[in-house]
């Protein structure tokens, strides 16, 4: 089974400065149980030194590697080459959208480190903000301040990777739109205990630019559930406004 | 690379393009299209309550047109887009407060089963009157 | 007085913690790199934040710098480290033949360990090989590489440094007398190819140093030594464990995110461009790292990939090469004056291989300014894109 070669196609997505876009095609021989980044770093090493894509850590730790494969985002660095083709098949690799193109395969997600860092997302949070077991989006109503020996902090599940804003329907069509991931770091800190984040998310560019399409938590490799957070901080908002609304009585 | 760049995007295109879509994209766009629908059936029904402002005779005759088969269908489609789009309304306002949001995707299914009965009771009911 | 301006090709984790550090003793930077921030070695690491136990007994020198190393950067890049801590475990009888040599070992090198009975180590790993002779606790850790990197990118960036991605180097500008003075570059993503000239060009390409001394007509001593790394798709602990015993394959399960990660192997190889994952490395790293995490059987592999180490070259092989480093001024060494290359180190030693080098590159110009970057805490990693 481990000698299985295909033979593959890719037809690449391809765009310099200025210049009009364009497709190249690839035939490569191919194991099926590669990932797709693998090919297209081949197609770099072997056919194209001029391809521009972004990797790093080709384990989905780093969210560097996303684009659109056949049409739906894939963090292509653990999509295997067999769940998206068959042998003689092709492979269609575009970069990702609702993101300005860098060149070919790579682009500016600018916008993404921008919304996460207005809604002050946390990079490494404590374990009990998003439990490992289970399906870990379970609201942070008590979070734990972290211990003294840190053992108890854990890298956040977001790899910034930018599918989700890429699958959003409605990011397209409103460039200042705050995004799933950035919201979905907001609800992670919970409005309860960052009383500053209502005002960031609580408008048009915010949790309310939602429309429910739901395609973010369908892409996000990272078990973020960035749809049904959103949700949750849209709970959180009216809650919050009603108690406010309370209070002043 | 430091000044703003066009995004990557079809823009209001890809609203309505299904391809990749999951099924909650395809509730979005079924979403949309029945909006527009029913947005350009509003000025229609407003172009008609108009006749009524010329008098009886215009308006009988307009209502003898109306009965042509093809502006049935019309018709029928507007009530499959208005259950749907209802429907699917209340959806998204449970799920927007957090009421389960984590069966969305059988909410949905609902609101297209929904859609379906009522549509099939109206389509049955209209062609038993005429 | 003007800024000398130097240039330095990769950004890596060297290329990167030297940009920020050049930029914080007075140099104007340009970084130079062929794809996005950390794409080579850098990004496919293990993510191990060394606590230097590993290296102990064999390596001191190696293990003194990881055991400061890995203080420093807790304290400076804490949003791209997971400090979970580390569990170092014996599970065959000839596992506990090193257990005294690794307690001197750790205490020559000031590393802190402490004993954990089978069962104390169970409670706090309910997944570790429950035949389990013996465990120390140590403080590792697990990073994020890309945002280690881009930690150091970012606050580079805010002292001046200017960066040119996606921008291969295809040869390096010598003068008169045959000195590097600056590079030829070739920007991929808007298909141009321009000149940058500066008083000195430092290589920090990690396993590709030696094509960029061919450039030059020189050699370096460099073994690329590639390794294989597994990650499977369930978090299975909450602490890196590592086989107590001399560094061999697949002997560190490391958890990161939802994910266990085990590697890694060791062989040379010529060109390190492109290695591709070979399979029975795959199946070593299922069979090393279950004797460890017997679940590991259990889960699914999410991801496998290679990554080159760059290591610092001799007749010896892979692991008995130390993991400490070395930086050259090409100008004592060849006599070619403008390059300086650094080989060799590891991850957690990023920021004093940048510390040395930046050192050599002082000296050459007669500066005297002391290294800071060990006392400020870096931006965040975000700040790169902003």
């Amino acid at each position: 089974m481990s000698d299985e070669k295909w033979t593959v196609t890719f037809i690449v997505f391809r765009k310099k400065d200025e210049q009009p876009v364009r497709y190249d095609t690839f035939t490569l021989e191919v194991s099926p149980n590669e990932y797709v980044l693998d090919a297209v770093e081949r197609i770099w090493a072997f056919h194209d030194r001029s391809l521009v894509f972004a990797h790093a850590c080709h384990h989905s730790t780093c969210g560097a590697c996303g684009m659109r494969v056949n049409g739906v985002e894939r963090l292509t660095c653990i999509t295997p080459i067999r769940e998206v083709t068959r042998n003689g098949g092709t492979v269609r690799v575009e970069p990702l959208r609702n993101f300005p193109v860098v060149s070919d395969l790579a682009v500016d997600m600018s916008r993404l480190y921008q919304a996460m860092d207005v809604v002050h997302a946390q990079a490494v949070h404590p374990l009990d903000a998003a439990p490992l077991e289970g399906d870990g989006i379970r609201p942070p109503r008590q979070v734990p301040q972290p211990e003294e020996e840190g053992e108890f902090l854990r890298l956040a599940d977001c790899i910034e990777c930018g599918l989700c804003v890429s699958a959003c329907p409605v990011a397209g069509t409103d460039p200042a739109y705050l995004g799933p991931a950035a919201l979905a770091g907001a609800q992670l800190q919970s409005i309860a205990r960052n009383p500053d984040l209502l005002s960031v998310v609580d408008c048009a560019e915010g949790v309310w630019r939602c429309h429910s399409a739901y395609e973010c938590t369908a892409v996000c490799p990272s078990n973020v559930q960035p749809g049904w957070r959103i949700m949750d901080l849209r709970r959180q908002v009216v809650a919050q406004r009603i108690k406010a609304l309370l209070g002043q009585r | 690379m430091n000044e703003p760049k066009k995004l990557h995007s079809r823009g209001v295109l890809d609203w309505f393009d299904p391809r990749g879509r999951q099924v909650g994209g395809w509730g979005f766009i079924i979403n949309r299209i029945s909006a527009i629908g029913l947005t350009i059936y509003l000025y229609l029904h407003l172009v008609m309550l108009g006749k009524l402002a010329q008098g009886p005779e215009a308006f009988d005759a307009f209502i003898a047109t109306a009965k042509q088969p093809l502006i049935l269908f019309g018709e029928l489609l507007v009530i499959i887009a208005g259950l749907y789009h209802g429907l699917n309304g209340i959806r998204i306002a449970l799920t927007s407060f957090g009421v389960a949001v984590r069966y969305q995707r059988a909410l949905l299914i609902a609101v297209v089963l929904l859609t379906a009965a009522g549509s099939l009771f109206f389509a049955i009911r209209m062609l038993s009157i005429h | 007085m003007t800024k000398p301006h130097a240039i330095v090709i990769g950004a890596g984790f060297t290329g990167v913690a030297i940009a920020y550090d050049l930029a914080q003793r007075g140099f104007r930077v340009s970084v130079v790199e062929r794809g996005p921030i950390a794409n080579g070695t850098s990004g496919r690491t293990h993510g191990l934040l060394h606590s230097g136990a590993r290296y102990a007994v064999n390596d001191q020198e190696s293990a003194i710098e990881c055991i400061q190393e890995n203080i420093i950067l807790r304290r400076i890049v804490p949003d791209a480290i997971e400090p979970n801590g580390g569990l170092f475990v014996a599970v065959q009888e000839e596992d506990l033949a090193y257990r005294d040599k690794f307690i001197e070992g750790c205490a020559a090198c000031g590393i802190p360990i402490r004993e954990l009975t089978p069962q104390e180590a169970l409670r706090l790993e309910p997944n570790l090989n429950p035949r389990l002779l013996t465990a120390f606790t140590v403080p590792d850790a697990t990073f994020d590489p890309l945002r280690l990197a881009l930690a150091f990118a970012a606050s580079a960036k805010a002292g001046g440094a200017q960066f040119y991605l996606y921008t291969d180097v295809v040869d390096l500008l010598r003068d008169g007398r045959g000195n590097v003075c600056g590079v030829k570059a070739w920007n991929r993503a808007a298909d141009r190819r321009f000149d940058l000239l500066a008083e000195v060009v430092v290589n920090a390409t990690g396993a590709w140093v030696g094509q960029i001394t061919a450039m030059a007509g020189i050699q370096v001593p460099i073994a690329p030594t590639p390794g294989v790394m597994v990650a499977y798709d369930r978090r299975l602990t909450q602490r890196a464990i590592n086989l107590l015993n001399e560094p061999g394959d697949g002997d560190i399960v490391l958890p990161q995110r939802r994910m266990m990660v085990v590697g890694t192997t060791s062989f040379t190889i010529e060109d390190p461009d492109y290695v591709p994952v070979y399979e029975d490395h795959v199946a070593l790293m299922m069979e090393r790292g279950s004797a460890l995490i017997p679940a590991l059987r259990q889960t699914r592999e999410r991801g496998a990939y290679m990554a080159t180490r760059p290591l610092i070259g001799g007749t010896a092989p892979g692991r008995s090469i130390s993991r400490t480093f070395k930086a050259y001024d090409h100008a004592e060494t060849d006599g070619i004056d403008g390059l300086v290359t650094i080989t060799g180190g590891k991850a957690t030693t990023l920021r004093l291989m940048a510390e040395k080098t930046v050192d050599v590159i002082c000296r050459k110009f007669g500066m005297d300014v002391p290294c800071r970057t060990a006392e400020t805490p870096l931006l965040s990693y975000r700040k790169f894109y902003l």
